[in-house]
């Protein structure tokens, strides 16, 4: 059988949602027998150039060479897989976007004249097709495996879209809102972390980002009207990991005039 | 013998009755605290019974506070036992020859189970019936069900309003009554009810008992605060097919299908197929509930993309349909998904309301 050819790119990032690939530490032996990583530089310098079969790409396109790098992604690649937070959302580095970069960088470097930033920190969709999404931050290693094992059988991918919610009741997690008045976003976030966070008692993140027909603005208004949240500590829970996605930076702006 | 079927003795003859059921090689599983929540759980032995606590239910609140005599059912129900989460159905070898594993039945008895929990089931057998769910007629062939009546149904409990409690009439093997500290009256409803209930010492109850047992219901009935159902409340109600009242409603609903996960009677599943890398693969169940968005897609289009008419079609399936599908409401009254409910939306609002809607179009 003809491995599937694989690159991996990365931009705007951490480089934690790659890494996931490499903690798949059991299968990878597994797995390179069925996929060939092209490209892949946290694995190794050596890179074979495109077409490839799926890229999965990390990172927010923030400079505007990056912008060149993600079109010729999508140029080289039939399957493009955008993996994580930053990818998907725009990250952690998208909260500059809603500050003035030109600011941010007299602050931080010597010589900002030097640095090619980008007003703002973009989600990789906002400039190619993106075929699919994994979520997380950073993505979960067995979602990344689901994932690769379904296209090696030449399914269609397939992973869950609902509510962390249905997670975490399904695997037993009593509700924090419920029974102690935590603030959490798991009604309104993507399922497939396994809700790590609730699972240890802490309110969910949202860094899974929306889930599919979300409705922040109804829970935004039950943490004000049920919990007595301020506004300013709704947009604050807003404002995080997947903050930029449209549905939630909806929720930012409205209560973090 | 007793004329009324019912006995009574001390506390103690509950110990007894638990104790043999587990030297009868039972499971059993009941009411246990577990951080500060009534879970259903096995129970080693009588004392991880829950005792000494009580809850304070409203929606989308749930407490557990120390003392007190009463408490009510938890987020668990057993639909967690019959019904699990996640179940492999089947495996297919690299060959494709499909192998079914050989699942081990736990024998399960249910102690100090709530009617509205044990009308569930009943639910629940109609539809597995229908459905011929494996693995659930085979944990129910085995189940031994001993009830607790409610003397003080909850905040979220309206099983009055749904003929199902706070005491339960048919169904079980036992069904206890605690009428006061030190007297408990018991009731068997099946052959093996009856032989449970001869290993105990127990004594038919006296005419002033009756009258006392009676008043007890009587002031938990009247503590459920039932709703009143109009005649023909199914036909009635898919009168409302075209209110606004469930886009109104559905606004502050988040799709979160907290709601069915906790219901004891939604029986909605996905398949996932799960691929190995040896060319094996695994078909696994997993509960799913008509609130998730993907529930209504189907090859071709979604037949309930907007909120509202996921809302809707929940809350007539429960009160309408169900009937028609099975013979039965849908709905027990246990009231989980009122408390479970992260933004507190209250089913017994909407069957008011439906009931108000669907009398001005009647
Ligand atoms: S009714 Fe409540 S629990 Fe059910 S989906 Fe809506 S918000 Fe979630
Ligand atoms: S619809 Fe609500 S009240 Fe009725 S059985 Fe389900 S969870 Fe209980």
């Amino acid at each position: 059988m003809k491995k599937l050819r694989i690159a991996v790119y990365k931009f705007a990032s951490c480089d934690g949602c790659q890494l996931q690939l490499l903690n798949l530490e059991d299968e990878l032996l597994d797995l390179v027998e069925h996929v060939e990583f092209a490209m892949f530089y946290e694995a190794s310098s050596d890179v074979k150039p495109g077409p490839y079969d799926v890229a999965f790409i990390e990172g927010a396109v923030s400079t505007p060479e990056e912008e060149e790098i993600v079109r010729k992604a999508r140029e080289e690649s039939k399957i493009v897989v955008a993996i994580g937070a930053c990818a998907t959302a725009g990250g952690i580095q998208a909260l500059r976007n809603w500050a003035n970069v030109e600011e941010y960088k007299k602050y931080v470097y010597p010589n900002p004249e030097w640095i090619k930033a980008l007003e703002k920190a973009h989600p990789i969709s906002d400039y190619i097709k993106v075929d699919y999404e994994i979520r997380g931050c950073p993505v979960s290693k067995e979602q990344l495996s689901f994932f690769i094992r379904q296209l090696l059988i030449g399914k269609k991918p397939t992973l869950p879209v609902d509510s962390v919610c249905m997670e975490c009741k399904m695997k037993g997690n009593v509700c924090l809102m419920v029974t102690k008045g935590i603030p959490c976003l798991g009604p309104v976030t993507m399922a497939g972390c396994g809700a790590i966070c609730p699972s240890y008692g802490r309110g969910c993140y949202g860094c899974y980002g929306p889930m599919i027909d979300p409705k922040p603005r109804a829970l935004a208004q039950a943490f004000v009207k049920m919990m007595g949240l301020s506004k300013r500590d709704v947009a604050l829970l807003f404002k995080s990991f997947t903050g930029w996605s449209k549905p939630f930076r909806e929720v930012v702006d409205e209560y973090g005039k | 013998m007793s004329l009324t079927g019912l006995y009574y003795g001390k506390p103690v003859e509950l110990v007894k009755l638990f104790n043999t059921l587990k030297s009868r090689g039972y499971k059993v599983i009941g009411p246990k605290v577990v951080e500060g929540v009534i879970r259903l759980e096995e129970l080693g032995s009588y004392e991880e019974l829950a005792s000494n606590v009580s809850d304070i239910q409203e929606p989308g609140r749930y407490r557990l506070v120390d003392g007190g005599k009463y408490f009510r059912h938890g987020p668990d129900s057993p639909k967690k036992m019959l019904y699990p989460p996640r179940l492999t159905l089947f495996r297919i070898t690299k060959d494709y020859r499909i192998e079914v594993p050989e699942v081990e039945v736990p024998k399960i008895a249910f102690f100090a189970l709530k009617p509205c929990d044990l009308a569930a089931i009943q639910v629940m057998d109609r539809v597995q019936g229908c459905l011929g769910d494996a693995y659930y007629n085979l944990v129910r062939r085995n189940l031994v069900i001993v009830v607790e009546n409610c003397v003080e149904p909850g905040g979220t409990c309206f099983c009055a309003t749904m003929g199902t409690g706070p005491i339960a009439s048919k169904g079980f093997d036992v069904a206890f009554t605690r009428i006061r500290d030190d007297l408990v009256v018991f009731e068997a409803g099946s052959s093996l009810g009856v032989e449970l209930l001869d290993e105990l010492e127990l004594e038919p109850l006296d005419e002033k008992l009756y009258r006392e047992f009676i008043d007890v219901v009587r002031r938990a009935y009247s503590k459920a605060r039932p709703i009143e159902l109009p005649d023909k409340l199914p036909e009635l109600l898919e009168l409302t097919l075209d209110s606004d009242m469930y886009k109104e409603i559905a606004e502050k609903c988040l799709g979160c299908a907290n709601c069915n996960m906790v219901c004891p009677t939604c029986f909605c599943f996905d398949v996932i197929d799960i691929p190995y890398y040896d060319g094996s693969a695994e078909r696994v169940r997993v509960w799913d509930g008509c609130f998730s968005y993907n529930y209504a897609a189907v090859a071709g289009g979604h037949y309930r993309p907007d909120l509202w008419a996921r809302y809707r079609h929940w809350f007539l399936h429960k009160f309408s349909y169900w009937v028609k599908q099975f013979g039965t409401y849908g709905c027990v009254g246990c009231g989980r998904c009122i408390t479970w409910c992260p933004v507190g939306i209250d089913v017994r609002d909407t069957l008011r309301r439906a009931i108000k809607e669907a009398e001005k179009h009647g």
